[in-house]
């Protein structure tokens, strides 16, 4: 039968592997929430008045992908340092969750609302939205630790 | 000196709550994670547009100028945050040596800061009208970008070095009051 044992995973094995996956998957996030978030303040009316909504998804879009691109191949890996920990930690499960919706708001609500530009009270809603998710996957994502 | 002022800083009955608290902690640490997303971001953006890299579309003085108020109250955020963190647990951080880092590195940025300032950052406008951005302007993004790196690493760091116990003072002078979550914070791993 095959069993996975953690301990011979590479990971475990040495004492850089894991703390440069934790900074990737942190850079990873400051890239994709980042640019995200930059586009979610405009949406609430919080810097970058020049430029539209549109405009500035259009321009940080790249970047965030690079960013979930890292962050989405570094974080496997790092739960595969310990899945049966990951799996019964409740915070893992909910950062799951959150992280699934948020990656699905992103590309159809928010991207549609950021392109149509909105005025007023549908921006404000669709960022604040944008950013409580996002908020919510990096609180749960800590919380991993403190559960 | 340091030493006792970190003793006496953490020994307040405010830090040794917070310290104690089984959840206001890992919120404060959540929350300066939030704001590496956000304050750090803007960073990263502003660093890169003055290396070419992303916004080019932008004139350097959009996104210097209306970056700059978030990113103000960003690293207000960020720092006082951090403060409260390094407050909590100021006798264990006075040995640690990827804290000693950050702080050396925060230090660094703020001589960054003092050097470029004025003559890139305060001067975006100008930067707009020349065909291509001078040498001084990437140097100040490169130096940026690999310090806030730096500092997010040494960030991340801090929490692998195991609190020096045999040196620690606060864990006695906690004793009489201390709370089973107080010391278990403490003697976090042991």
């Amino acid at each position: 039968m095959l069993v996975y044992d953690p301990s011979t995973n590479p990971l475990n094995n040495n004492d850089w592997a894991f703390p440069l996956l934790e900074i990737l998957h942190i850079a990873g996030f400051a890239f994709s929430i980042g640019t995200i978030a930059i586009v979610d303040l405009k949406l609430l009316g919080i810097g970058m008045r020049n430029q539209s909504s549109a405009q500035l998804l259009k321009d940080t879009m790249p970047w965030t992908l690079v960013g979930l691109a890292v962050m989405l191949m570094t974080g496997p890996l790092i739960f595969s340092s310990d899945p049966n920990m990951y799996l019964r930690n409740e915070s893992f499960r909910f950062k799951m969750g959150a992280l699934l919706i948020a990656i699905l708001y992103n590309y159809t609500i928010h991207r549609k609302v950021a392109k149509s530009n909105p005025s007023g009270a549908l921006g404000v809603v669709v960022g604040g939205v944008s950013l409580l998710l996002w908020v919510s996957v990096v609180f749960a994502g800590l919380f991993i630790a403190f559960v | 000196m340091l030493l006792s002022f970190a003793q006496f800083i953490q020994s307040t009955a405010f830090f040794t709550e917070l310290r104690g608290s089984g959840y206001v902690y890992p919120v404060i640490l959540s929350l300066h994670m939030v704001t590496i997303a956000l304050f750090g971001g803007m960073i990263l953006m502003t660093d890169m547009r003055l290396l070419g890299l992303a916004m080019r579309s932008y004139p350097v003085s959009d996104v210097i100028d209306q970056f700059r108020t978030p990113k103000r109250i960003g690293f207000v955020l960020m720092v006082a945050l951090g403060v409260l963190m390094a407050c909590c647990k100021a006798e264990e951080y006075y040995y640690n040596d990827w804290f000693r880092l950050k702080m050396a590195l925060l230090a660094v940025v703020a001589l960054h800061a003092l050097i470029f300032r004025r003559r890139v950052y305060n001067r975006a406008a100008e930067l707009d009208q020349m065909p291509s951005l001078p040498a001084g302007a990437k140097l100040a993004a490169g130096i940026s970008l690999v310090l806030w790196i730096g500092i997010a690493c040494a960030g991340r760091g801090i929490g692998y070095i195991e609190p020096p116990l045999d040196k620690i003072h606060a864990q006695f002078l906690e004793a009489p009051t201390a709370s089973p979550q107080g010391a278990v914070t403490t003697a976090h791993r042991h």
